[in-house]
């Protein structure tokens, strides 16, 4: 049992570790961008006061290169470009700061109210935003400018927001539209808040993130949008700000001089600074949408790499078996049941940046051909993660860190499913072994017709079939399922739920496959029409003789609908039985207990408590047995070690309870 | 039997179209003429699959939607205002649950902050140690103990059963005679439903507060709800006691319900004969009985006209022709059998 | 087709909007800009061209409802007024025989920069690590980079360091204008640089967009059961994740189009091009109002047909878009 000092411990970690969105931003990237941001506000605020050449000051060293006496070199007129810079940081900054700040006050006023009222006020505030959003901005400065000759910083900022609010409006908008719909803005209504109330507390904090990207951008736009009226003339051209650099190099023809000295450090200065501002965003980016900094799909690690290398084994021709002299021996019980799919020792991790974290623990157990497997458990069991190695998935962070997946073909041939070479297991997948999702909605391609869909799996694996063929096979296909076979030509969206599903099934059905993996294919669905996909699964089964792992954590689904059912905690199988013997007789705690969190539509009616306390943190595992601080019938041998699957009646059970060491004590 | 404390009655609600060809407006009709009521101290379950309309039902009771036509009783006096000071009233004694429990609570905001705002908004007067004693107490009630510790919490640092106690506790602060809860337990984990059921069948009896549970699964509403009312495409068409509702199933779509969800206890091979379709378009529903063009006992009258409550005895009616008195069908009033064997 | 009738909608709003910002905008001004213009032209104009500037920028003695009106029926009539700096053309002329290359140059810049944008983007999503992520600050850092920057810096580099290009001009000199292939090949020859120009500063906010919108695409469920398929890398990479990607690049073009229109001006005006960018900049140092307003109307009545196309475009590639 954790002590009360190590529970605190471990909470007072997790609290500082789940606040890490300011360690979100403390990024070497942010720092980068600041430190460039931080920098040029030094020297546009600094800078005069410690380089004292003044920027007009002409001379007769006209157009030098760079040298110590000129350390950007002079212009035409012989004046010092580096002190053109420096002095030209402080009106481009200033502009580029005052108008960010009065565009983001303005976006933020229209967006926000814009979203967050409903109706006409709101369609109208969006037109107005659009608007402003199409019109080429850069002419409409140019006419602005050009009836304002002359106008200083104050003329250009008023310029610089009239035209460029409107990116900032719609973004907002956006974002305060789909907050409003957010279920907790209802709940706060539903609780009798204020609206005032909700938009300060609720709607501002969950803007900020996207304000400060929003004000940060505008900057950038700004510093860039005066450099554009600077340099075409359209402003004050006595006063210097890195534009009106460009502007007088142009107008001299520095460009043909080649005087390069002239006229590059003022637009990498103004690239710096845009890159600088940009990088802070990027890192507000990632705190907002965290996917963006995890690995993408086709990057293996080259810890992944090396491990996959070495477990790669030809495949041999003849049979080879891979029996693991530890593993439980077959049960057979007296009829032919021939394995098809054997797990021996699988492990997965979740690796990247902190500790690595194991979410599926030395799974063994087997799949008969013609079988249907149930795998149930809750969050945190692991199921889903077996469902994705089982058919290799996984995508970074998480790998398989041991044991093996050996696969049966029909010829007796077998296959370890882990050390399949890319292009193997190419040829691999959906030939033998096929997956059903969950989500059918974002499982199918949007853009492309079921057809297409269904044709391009035929495409990829048979490819002597012609067009003909293939279209008359998805008809096949769709009819065995129950879908009218015009349908081939609708795309997802069209379909219902229960249809998406079944031409799920169908698709995966396209190559005759031994192995169906379903993950949660019902769950999302009602219950009428579970019954029918689920009828239709069965139908299929025993017309085509495939074998199915069927994953959910409905139990009773599964006790009616699966051979054998094996049940996940923590990542580890805690019992595996034939069905009926499961319900009738179940022999791990978990599973009495999950059993019973059940309630029945028929029998007598009795106070159920499901399992108390909470589900497993995969991240701090206690010791011993996962499941024993939940556990009405753990004892002292439960912390000591973990149960292993052993056989006991016709079931494996991995419990001390049944282990005879154990039980002695347990009785003494 | 008590007076009902917050009641329904004959409320409609269509929900506009938006866009599409102006030439004529579409309308949803989401609720359709539905009267329910709940009482003291009582679970009520409204039981119906997604479309069913049983979570804007729920949602007009809470006020948060305006009523096309019907009334709405809150002891008896008008209620339901969706703005306003009656609007702040009616919240002060309904209060409603919602199904996900990390959508529910403003992530950047700590658990005692939540709750305080509820408790602020009902007793304004409170500060200080007062509020924090409250606050206290909340948790308590809902047993999330030690409650300082919860209350420094940001939602995500808790558990999914753990956030919808808080939930439950925040509908407390306002000392509800009415707690509407909407799937309450379908985004948790299925052994930790049962704690949040009973913890809420412990409050419904301890502070004589009237429940309505709102779901999907017949298991459940069996078990722990005394009432249980059958929503179909917008509309109520059974009701009465639970244990009588599911076990003697008097509409054919209760019946397809409960034979639809899995029951490892019921024998192999009773399942249903297989069903024709899904639920209907409520944009354009079909005329009469919306059931009838899935219905293996329709008869040409149902799709003529809109059954209405037939009583059947002990709290139990329905909406079905099959149980009015002038039938042709000889069976009269009693359950009709089981339908001929239909093409598979 | 719902859909589009909207964007309709919103762009004859839009244009109704820059019509009326344009009538709007001198008599707002300081100043009394039509008076000033007429006196500018120093009695040139005959009487009918004083009154279009008068309904054009300010009538005084009328009610501002009937000027509005007037104002109209010269839009319509495509009476924007003489021009002041490029005297005595009328205005309508003067964009007439601009804008011709302006449409071929960004017209195909644009196309250009989208496509090896987003192409580069698509690949650089794809797989991360290594190089490609270092790409990120580096496409950023060019991103940065003003549009006319990038013009001096081509004009150094390869007009006058290497000497393979022209520095200015939109053909060479002495070469007819017309559909006769001496003429064509020397505006490429002329065009080259300005192209290059404005598909160098364009294509890295295309692949910025791209390949972020690529990494969240590659997580979706539709991509992972392609890999479960073992359909062939390319056509995931392609049909499964690319296309579904561009989508908000597409969407989005007409804020992205308003940028790239922007900085092909400024390049235009840098290389001394003959379209509408430098007739733009000569009439903004001239104060020419007639010819400032018809450009700014001429080039939004330009964008807003693009971003019709644009529309087109995304209808035919999102199919949840078109209503059965």
């Amino acid at each position: 049992m954790l002590t009360t000092a190590d529970v605190a411990a471990a909470e007072a970690e997790e609290l500082r570790q789940s606040r890490s969105w300011l360690r979100g931003l403390l990024v070497p990237k942010v720092l980068f961008g600041l430190a460039i941001v931080v920098f040029f506000l030094l020297l546009a605020f600094a800078g005069p006061l410690i380089d004292h050449t003044s920027p007009d000051t002409t001379s007769a060293a006209a157009l030098r290169a760079p040298s110590l006496g000129h350390w950007l070199g002079t212009t035409q007129q012989g004046q010092d470009v580096l002190a053109q810079v420096i002095y030209g940081a402080r009106i481009s900054m200033e502009v580029g700061l005052g108008a960010g700040v009065l565009t983001t006050l303005w976006s933020v006023l229209v967006g926000l109210t814009g979203g967050y009222i409903a109706g006409v006020g709101s369609e109208l505030l969006s037109m107005f935003s659009n608007v402003f959003l199409v019109l080429p901005s850069l002419p409409l400065v140019v006419i602005l400018a050009a009836y304002l000759p002359n106008s200083g910083s104050t003329g250009v900022i008023l310029v610089i927001t009239a035209t460029g609010w409107a990116w900032g409006a719609r973004v907002l908008r956006a974002q305060t539209l789909s907050l409003r719909r957010r279920d907790f803005v209802e709940a706060a209504r539903a609780t009798g808040e204020s609206s005032f109330k909700i938009m300060l507390y609720d709607i501002l904090p969950n803007e900020l993130a996207i304000i400060a990207a929003t004000f940060l951008a505008s900057v950038v736009g700004a510093i860039l949008t005066e450099a554009s009226i600077a340099f075409l003339g359209l402003s004050n051209v006595t006063q210097w700000s890195w534009g009106t650099i460009l502007y007088w190099a142009q107008v001299s023809g520095a460009e043909l001089a080649r005087a390069w000295w002239w006229f590059v450090p003022p637009g990498l200065c103004i690239a710096l600074v845009g890159t600088g501002l940009a990088f802070i965003n990027f890192g507000i980016d990632d705190v907002i949408n965290p996917r963006l900094r995890s690995a993408g799909p086709a990057t293996l690690t080259r810890r992944d790499r090396l491990r996959l290398r070495l477990r790669s084994r030809p495949t041999a021709e003849g049979a080879r078996t891979a029996a693991d002299p530890a593993a439980p021996a077959e049960h057979d019980h007296g009829n032919e049941r021939v394995p098809v799919l054997a797990l021996r020792h699988l492990s997965v991790e979740y690796g990247g940046n902190q500790v690595p974290v194991r979410a599926v623990s030395d799974v063994t157990l087997t799949l008969h051909r013609g079988e249907v497997l149930g795998i149930a458990g809750e969050s945190g069991s692991g199921k889903s993660t077996l469902a994705r190695a089982v058919t290799r998935l996984l995508r970074p962070p998480a790998s398989i860190t041991g044991g093996e997946m050996i696969y049966t073909t029909r010829s007796g041939r077998q296959l370890d499913i882990t050390g399949l070479s890319d292009a193997e297991l190419r040829k691999f997948r959906w030939e033998e072994i096929s997956i059903v999702f969950q989500s059918a909605m974002n499982a199918l391609n949007p853009v492309l017709t079921l057809g297409a869909q269904m044709d391009d799996v035929l495409h990829a694996h048979r490819p002597q079939m012609k067009k003909v063929e293939r279209a008359a096979r998805t008809r096949e296909l769709l009819q065995l399922v129950g879908i009218s076979p015009d349908r081939a030509g609708a795309y997802p969206h069209e379909l219902s739920g229960g249809m998406r599903q079944r031409a799920m099934i169908a698709m995966g059905l396209a190559l005759d496959p031994e192995i169906i993996v379903m993950d949660e294919p019902t769950t999302a669905l009602d219950v009428v029409i579970q019954r029918q996909v689920i009828e239709t699964i069965g139908r299929l089964k025993d017309r085509l003789g495939f074998s199915v792992i069927f994953i959910t954590h409905d139990l009773s689904l599964l006790i009616e609908l699966c051979d054998t059912i094996a049940i996940m905690y923590a990542g580890q199988i805690v019992e595996l039985a034939p069905a009926e013997q499961l319900y009738r007789h179940p022999q791990h705690p978990y599973s009495q207990g999950l059993l019973g969190s059940f309630p029945t539509l028929t029998g007598p009616r009795r106070t159920l408590t499901g399992v108390p306390g909470y589900p497993p943190d995969l991240r701090r595992r206690p010791p011993g047995c996962q499941f024993q601080p939940r556990c009405p019938q753990a004892f002292d041998a439960c912390t000591e070690a973990i149960p292993l699957l052993t056989r006991r009646e016709d079931a494996d059970v991995a419990c001390f309870l049944y282990d005879e060491a154990t039980v002695g004590d347990n009785h003494g | 039997m008590a007076e009902p404390v917050l009641e329904a009655v004959h409320i409609t609600k269509h929900f506009p179209v938006h866009g599409g060809r102006q030439l004529q407006r579409r309308t949803v009709h989401a609720v359709e003429d539905a009267s329910l009521a709940l009482y003291p101290g009582t679970v009520t379950a409204l039981v119906g699959e997604s479309g069913s309309g049983k979570s804007t039902l729920a949602r007009l009771l809470a006020g948060l939607h305006k009523r096309t036509s019907g009334e709405i009783l809150l002891r008896g006096q008008p209620a339901g205002a969706t703005r306003g000071r009656a609007f702040r009233r009616h919240v002060s004694d309904v209060q409603l649950i919602l199904q996900d429990p990390y959508g529910s609570f403003n992530p950047m905001l700590k658990i005692a902050t939540h709750l305080e705002r509820a408790v602020r908004i009902h007793e304004p007067g409170l500060r200080g140690g007062a509020l924090r004693a409250r606050t206290g107490e909340l948790l308590k009630q809902v047993h999330l103990l030690p409650a300082g510790q919860f209350g420094e919490k940001y939602p995500h640092e808790l558990s999914g059963g753990q956030l919808q106690r808080v939930s439950i506790a925040r509908g407390l602060a306002a000392r509800p005679s009415v707690i509407l809860a909407d799937e309450p337990v379908s985004n948790l984990d299925v052994s930790i439903r049962l704690g949040v059921l009973n913890l809420l069948a412990e409050l419904t009896t301890e502070q004589r507060v009237a429940l309505l549970y709102v779901t999907h699964d017949v298991a459940s509403a069996r078990y722990f709800a005394a009432d249980t009312a059958v929503m179909y495409a917008g509309q109520l068409i059974e009701s009465g006691p639970s244990e009588q509702v599911i076990s003697e199933p008097a509409h054919p779509y209760t019946r397809l319900l409960i034979s639809s969800a899995p029951d490892p206890a019921r024998a192999a091979g009773t399942g249903p004969a297989e069903d024709r379709g899904q639920p209907p378009s409520l944009i354009t529903p079909p005329a009469g009985c919306r059931f009838h063009p899935r219905c293996p006992l329709a008869m040409p009258r149902c799709s003529e006209q809109a059954p209405p409550v037939f009583t059947l005895g002990g709290g139990h009616w329905t909406r079905c022709w099959l149980y009015s008195a002038d039938n042709d069908n000889p069976d009269g009033n009693n359950p009709p059998g089981e339908p001929e064997g239909t093409q598979p | 087709m719902r859909m589009l009738a909207r964007r309709l909608f919103f762009y004859l709003v839009t244009a109704w909007a820059a019509i009326t910002l344009n009538f709007i905008l001198p008599r707002l001004m300081p100043g009394n800009p039509a008076q000033g213009l007429i006196e500018r032209f120093n009695g040139r104009l005959s009487p009918g061209a004083v009154h279009a500037i008068e309904i054009l920028f300010g009538q005084p003695h009328t009610s501002l409802l009937s000027q509005y009106f007037s104002y109209w029926g010269n839009m319509l009539t495509l009476n924007f007024g003489t021009s002041y700096a490029f005297y005595p053309s009328p205005v309508a002329q003067v964009i007439k025989q601009s804008i011709f290359w302006t449409l071929v140059l960004i017209g195909l810049c644009t196309i250009i920069g989208f496509v090896i944008g987003t192409l580069l983007g698509m690949f650089v999503g794809w797989r991360r690590g290594g190089w490609r992520d270092a790409l990120v600050p580096m496409t950023t850092f060019l991103s940065s980079l003003p549009y006319f920057w990038f013009a001096l810096m081509a004009i150094l580099v390869f007009a006058v360091t290497l000497g393979w290009f022209p520095s200015s001009g939109g053909y060479g000199i002495g070469v007819e204008i017309g559909p006769t292939w001496p003429f064509i090949s020397s505006a490429i020859y002329y065009g080259f640089l300005p192209a290059l120009t404005v598909v160098v500063a364009s294509v890295g906010g295309w692949l910025l967009g791209m390949r972020n919108m690529m990494i969240t695409t590659l997580n979706e469920d539709y991509v992972l059961l392609a890999e479960a398929k073992g359909l062939s890398r390319l056509r995931v990479m392609f049909t499964y994740a690319g296309r579904n990607a561009v989508l908000p690049s597409v969407a989005g073009f007409a804020m992205s189009l308003g940028f790239v229109v922007g900085g092909a001006i400024v390049t235009e005006i840098v290389f001394n091009y003959p379209g509408i960018g430098t007739v733009l900049f000569q009439a903004a140092k001239g104060q020419d109002y007639p010819l400032l307003e018809a450009i700014f109307l001429t080039i939004t009545i330009a964008v807003l047909l693009a971003n019709l196309f644009a529309d087109l475009a995304y209808i035919a590639l999102d199919p949840r878009t078109r209503e059965a």
